[in-house]
């Protein structure tokens, strides 16, 4: 396998993606669909680490505190989508305007 | 030959459940997708000779957020969600943004092509060892304090209300 196809996979996972982003109205779905982006990140960091720097670790190390991050990010906004959903008993994002500005 | 089928085969799940999480109506099949997206891009780390990101994948993303996921849909959501359409208005310049971000990503694959792996993957576990606890001593340890704010934060978040 050549480098160019992990690249156009993780940049068709990376457009559904934002697809995902730009189209749900639920906000679940938004984060999920906020996962794949990262996935599709973490993906070109372990092909370039594999093919271009053989021997070498530091993509996969990157890749590590990427994953952690991302747990922590889905731990928060999934706790914030609860506190909010109690409040406002729904989950779609055009709801969400309680904010006054 | 057997790369191939193996590349072609987790690529097929990938994007297939990926497309899954994206346009299916209902978020709980949406969340199933995504746990099996998940173990694809699993299955595309151990093909490039990742195995610890391997672990930590199927670990922390189909084992802990996957299943965090699905306890959300559980929790938030209301009978009338299976009937209500999930895709907002916008979709059609949606679909123009991911038209331009896929002609700009076939720009830079094609500026990586033909580069082959020219040695066999080896097990990194040691080596990323040694440079979590050395060179990169103190990120992993400002990903602990990162770690335990969001900790604090989700129970501060989801915590009842005193009355």
């Amino acid at each position: 396998m050549m480098l160019s196809h992990y690249l156009a996979v993780s940049g068709i996972l990376f457009t559904i993606g934002l697809f995902g982003v730009l189209t749900r109205r639920n906000i679940i779905g938004i984060l999920m669909s906020i996962e794949l982006m990262l996935n599709a990140a973490n993906i070109n960091f372990a092909a370039f680490n594999r093919f271009l720097y053989p021997g070498q670790h530091l993509g996969q190390v990157t890749v590590i505190f990427i994953i952690t991050l991302a747990a922590a990010e889905v731990v928060v906004g999934l706790a914030l989508v609860m506190a909010i959903y109690k409040n406002l008993k729904t989950v779609y994002v055009e709801k969400y305007n309680i904010l006054k500005g | 030959m057997t790369e191939q089928i193996i590349f072609y085969m987790l690529t097929a799940v990938v994007l297939f459940s990926a497309l899954g999480v994206v346009l299916l109506p209902g978020v709980m099949h949406s969340a199933l997708c995504l746990g099996l997206c998940l173990a694809g891009v699993a299955g595309l780390f151990a093909a490039l000779g990742a195995d610890f990101i391997f672990a930590a994948q199927i670990l922390v993303y189909v084992g802990g957020i996957a299943v965090l996921i699905l306890f959300v849909v559980l929790l938030a959501g209301t009978k009338a969600d299976l009937t209500t359409r999930q895709i907002n208005d916008a979709w059609l310049p949606a679909l123009l943004i991911c038209a331009a971000f896929s002609w700009s990503f076939d720009k830079i694959t094609r500026y990586f092509s033909g580069i082959i792996a020219t040695t066999a993957p080896h097990p990194t576990i040691r080596a990323m060892a040694g440079a979590l606890l050395g060179d990169y001593a103190v990120p992993f340890e400002l990903v602990s304090v990162v770690l335990l704010a969001s900790m604090t934060g989700a129970v501060l978040f989801g915590r009842r209300k005193a009355e």
